[in-house]
């Protein structure tokens, strides 16, 4: 047997502990090529959206790679701690230092370059599978499987230097402690009762004065908050679960009413164990989970801001020609010929607005006539409205100024027209796109409208004319009117568009930006979580398999001492319960407040709630964690109840 | 006295890759209130024999009646129940549960029975005084020597007043003080309490403490040797017959005179 024989059947015969760490490697060797595939497609290339899409999946890629880097760390150190035994007595049989460096480089590259070639490998597999779901939500025409070396180097470079380094930094992890100490074992379980009541207070207090600050945050502080709070709160958590909670689990247990009690004895007492040894994970784990969940809930948020767009955008297409535009009816044409060649069923209204001055507010003041506003109203099934000569009603320019807009009265002259006249109240339905009219709108009686019409023609504020176009059919318009778009984004570059005799808008086509764009974000944001997701779970599986022989031996005493079968589920219950969802209900703690501060900001922003997909996104987190923590317990059961 | 365990024609065998009988046709009987020691090389099955009375185990042939009871006929759960309310374990490598302290160790099974506070403290002030170990209750299992952990789980054994204690080579891992100490109690718990101690033993000092040595051999029935009025001169017996029983000379590292 050489060398590299043995190292290779250390690994190969210990699969059962590597098998996690070696999940979630590969899991994240194959989402980050995934990544990296779209990364490099030959056919996305200079487009808005797929900007976004590129800019998304690169900084996912360096979350992923940071995280991953992190993750090998971690458990690679643990690892290697829990295998002190095995190397006290290599060293005991005479192996040098320096071979046991080369062994342990030698074990971590063999799992580096299986796991980077196992996930290029399903990555590949499923990048037809990836490729159809993106192009699904970035309605792209479709994505062509390829082959190019760009993504495999991308990978392979990355996660082969990170398995060197970290196969180059382990050895440093194995306590240079003496030979009886590393067969002894993991040893230092004193540390594991030790706890300081001062940190317990600053966890306690840290965490609750974020708390408190998250939930009475104002509009005016938050920016204040948003650097102050994250790192209290991170500090906060730490303390909280390296001291806070065991010096509570203390408390419990000088409490014999409460600790003496059936199996609650050994849970507790387990539970301190536990929670102490994985205190440092449960934090990552917490944090992590924490920004996973604000991301997700974020991007959820954006993506039904994009489900009320509609509401603020009833119109399927907007053209506004102002006095003196030439190109008036060569445009309109072209819009109704574009539509009628894409079998898209509009009906078009061309509603002329007039621009007075105001005698009460002293601005200019829109008015549309009653009649244009019925017709229109008609199209979405709206009741029409009448209005008496010298009658008016406010056009709100958004839902939410509807309120307002309605309570008021005002008694006021038309300037350029002498025409008096009383505003009382609002129209009530939405027609036209919020704020596409003006902030001052009002509706007139045809008569009046009339009248200055004919008075108005004299007055140097021009009028304009509002195309509106009614569109049930509205997500299909994003190809339409796109020449009209080009050339008012090419006086946008010029900076001549305030010069423009015409605006166009086309709520279609932002709509499928916005949505494309948040979906993306979304679908890469899900995707990293459950990276995120595997490597909690394998932290903790990791955990629980080192323990094991110890455990066995354990329930094998518990067993002579009469304990039976379903209260020996109820105690791994307890145990294990705690260490999936105990950092998980911190995080989801954390983050609920911290949305609650977002809010404050959202809701000045877009007028949208967050809160139904954020319970959403919450459920479908804690739906996974369970499943995961089934199958875990599961395995677990199994392993413990299997004779040695 | 009635007899408390009875084995009749006792066959065990562990099937796996490699047939096993680890008994054969065993017969074995333990009186109410005997302080019974079994003895035999390794590999003899003395530890399955021990199995077989601790009902985790269960005979592929013959009869097990422990205290009235027939191990086979009870569920899993019953069986559970039965172990704790008239079983009392001390293993050799002691197998205290380190999480908890000596204190909490020793009332591990009258909390699983749901037993009530005051009468789990008085049970514990009790039996740390007799076992001297009241000191150190509130210490963790890993603080204490070898002699104070078998104490506390002598103590654990004790506890909950079982009729039969079933002891793996409780002195296996202790100096020879701790270890006389060790048998000096559990002969003080069988004379004063009437309880029923099955030993299993490597040990001929240790054998030498009880009132009856059962040798066995291959899983057979060997010998049995009745303890006379000088412990000297039993101990010279069990030298006798083990020296009969052929096993190696290892089997008797432990020999000391006393």
């Amino acid at each position: 047997m050489t060398f590299r024989q043995f190292a290779y059947r250390n690994v190969v015969r210990n699969r059962r502990i590597y098998a996690a760490f070696f999940m979630a490697s590969v899991f994240s060797v194959m989402v980050f090529f995934l990544y990296s595939m779209l990364l490099f497609h030959p056919t996305i290339e200079d487009r808005f959206i797929q900007e976004i899409a590129i800019i998304g999946m690169g900084i996912a890629e360096i979350i992923l790679f940071v995280f991953t880097a992190f993750f090998l760390f971690y458990s690679m150190r643990a690892f290697l701690q829990a295998r002190s035994k095995e190397f006290g007595i290599l060293l005991h049989l005479g192996m040098e230092k320096r071979q046991i460096n080369r062994l342990i480089f030698i074990e971590t590259l063999l799992i580096g370059i299986t796991s980077i070639g196992i996930g290029i490998i399903l990555g590949f597999t499923f990048s037809k599978f990836f490729f159809m779901i993106v192009k699904e939500i970035v309605l792209l025409p479709a994505l062509p499987l390829y082959l190019s070396w760009k993504p495999f180097v991308l990978t392979i470079g990355a996660f082969l230097s990170l398995f060197i380094v970290i196969s180059l930094i382990a050895p440093v992890f194995i306590k240079s402690g003496k030979i009886a100490d590393l067969m002894r074992g993991d040893g230092n379980e004193k540390e594991l009762y030790v706890y300081s009541k001062a940190k317990g207070y600053i966890g306690i207090i840290f965490l609750g004065v974020s708390y408190v600050m998250a939930a009475s945050t104002s509009n005016s502080i938050v920016l204040v908050l948003l650097y102050f709070l994250p790192p209290l709160a991170t500090i906060g958590t730490f303390y909280f679960f390296t001291d806070s909670v065991p010096m509570f689990l203390h408390k419990l247990r000088s409490s014999r009413r409460i600790y003496w009690r059936n199996f609650r004895l050994l849970s507790i007492s387990e539970g301190i164990v536990r929670l102490r040894e994985n205190a440092r994970m449960f934090f990552i784990v917490t944090i992590v989970s924490t920004v996973a969940f604000m991301s997700v809930g974020i991007l959820a948020s954006l993506a039904s801001f994009a489900s009320q767009y509609r509401e603020m955008n009833p119109l399927g297409l907007i053209y506004i020609s102002y006095e003196g535009n030439e190109l008036e009816e060569e445009h309109t044409s072209m819009l109704n010929r574009e539509l009628e060649e894409r079998d898209i069923q509009f009906s078009r209204k061309q509603i002329p607005v007039l621009e007075q001055r105001s005698t009460y507010s002293g601005s200019s003041v829109d008015i549309i006539s009653v009649s244009d506003i019925n017709e229109l109203a008609s199209e979405f099934d709206y009741l029409s409205i009448q209005l008496n000569k010298g009658q008016a009603i406010f056009l709100p320019p958004s839902p939410s100024s509807y309120e307002s807009l309605n309570n008021r009265t005002v008694k006021t002259t038309l300037q350029n027209s002498d025409l008096s006249i009383t505003i009382d109240g609002a129209y009530p339905y939405q027609l036209f796109a919020s704020y596409s009219i003006s902030t001052n709108a009002i509706i007139l009686n045809d008569e009046d409208f009339s009248t200055v019409l004919a008075k108005g023609t004299m007055n140097e504020a021009p009028s304009f004319t509002y195309y509106a176009y009614y569109i049930p059919e509205w997500q299909k318009t994003k190809d339409i009117g796109l020449s009209i778009n080009d050339t008012i984004n090419d006086t946008f570059i010029t900076g001549v568009s305030s010069s423009l005799p015409y605006s166009f808008d086309n709520p279609g086509l932002n709509y499928s930006i916005i949505r494309t764009t948040f979906s993306l974000l979304l679908f890469i944001g899900l995707l990293l979580a459950a990276v995120f997701l595997l490597a909690a779970g394998s932290f903790i599986y990791f955990r629980l398999y080192t323990r094991l022989e110890q455990d066995k031996k354990q329930f094998d005493v518990l067993k002579r001492l009469g304990l039976t079968d379903p209260e020996f589920k109820k105690i791994v219950n307890r145990q294990l319960i705690p260490q999936f969802f105990f950092p998980w209900g911190v995080a989801m703690l954390h983050s609920s407040f911290a949305f609650l501060s977002l809010q404050v900001v959202w809701d000045a922003l877009a007028e949208i709630s967050i809160v139904k997909e954020l319970v959403l996104v919450l459920i479908g987190f804690t739906v996974l964690q369970i499943g995961y923590f089934y199958l875990i317990r599961w395995r677990y059961l199994a392993h413990i109840k299997a004779p040695s | 006295m009635k007899p408390i365990v009875t084995l009749k024609e006792v066959t065990k065998i562990y099937e796996g890759k490699v047939m096993h009988r680890a008994l054969n046709q065993l017969t074995f009987e333990a009186l109410e209130g005997e302080f019974v020691a079994v003895m035999g090389p390794s590999g003899s099955g003395k530890t399955t024999l021990l199995n077989l009375i601790s009902s985790i185990d269960i005979p592929t042939y013959g009869r097990v009646l422990i205290d009235n009871v027939e191990p086979e006929k009870l569920s899993e759960n019953n069986l559970a129940l039965f172990r704790r309310s008239s079983l009392g374990f001390v293993f050799q490598e002691i197998n205290l549960l380190n999480m908890l302290t000596v204190e909490e160790n020793i009332v591990l099974p009258l909390t699983l029975d749901g037993y009530s506070i005051e009468e789990m403290e008085q049970r514990v002030s009790l039996l740390s005084n007799r076992l001297g170990i009241s000191k150190i209750l509130d210490k963790r299992p890993d603080e204490l020597s070898g002699g104070q952990a078998q104490r506390t789980a002598i103590g654990r054994a004790l506890v909950h007043k079982p009729k039969i204690i079933l002891a793996d080579e409780p002195t296996g891992n202790l100096d020879s003080a701790s270890a006389k100490d060790v048998l000096e109690l559990l002969s003080e718990v069988n004379k004063t309490d009437r309880t029923t101690i099955i030993m299993v033993t490597h040990d001929p000092i240790a054998a030498s403490y009880c009132d009856r040595v059962v040798f066995i051999k291959d899983g057979e029935f060997f010998n049995e040797i009745y303890k006379d009025e000088r412990r000297q001169t039993f101990f010279q017996r069990i030298l006798n017959v083990l020296s009969l029983l052929g096993g190696h000379s290892n089997d008797f590292s432990s020999v000391r005179l006393p």
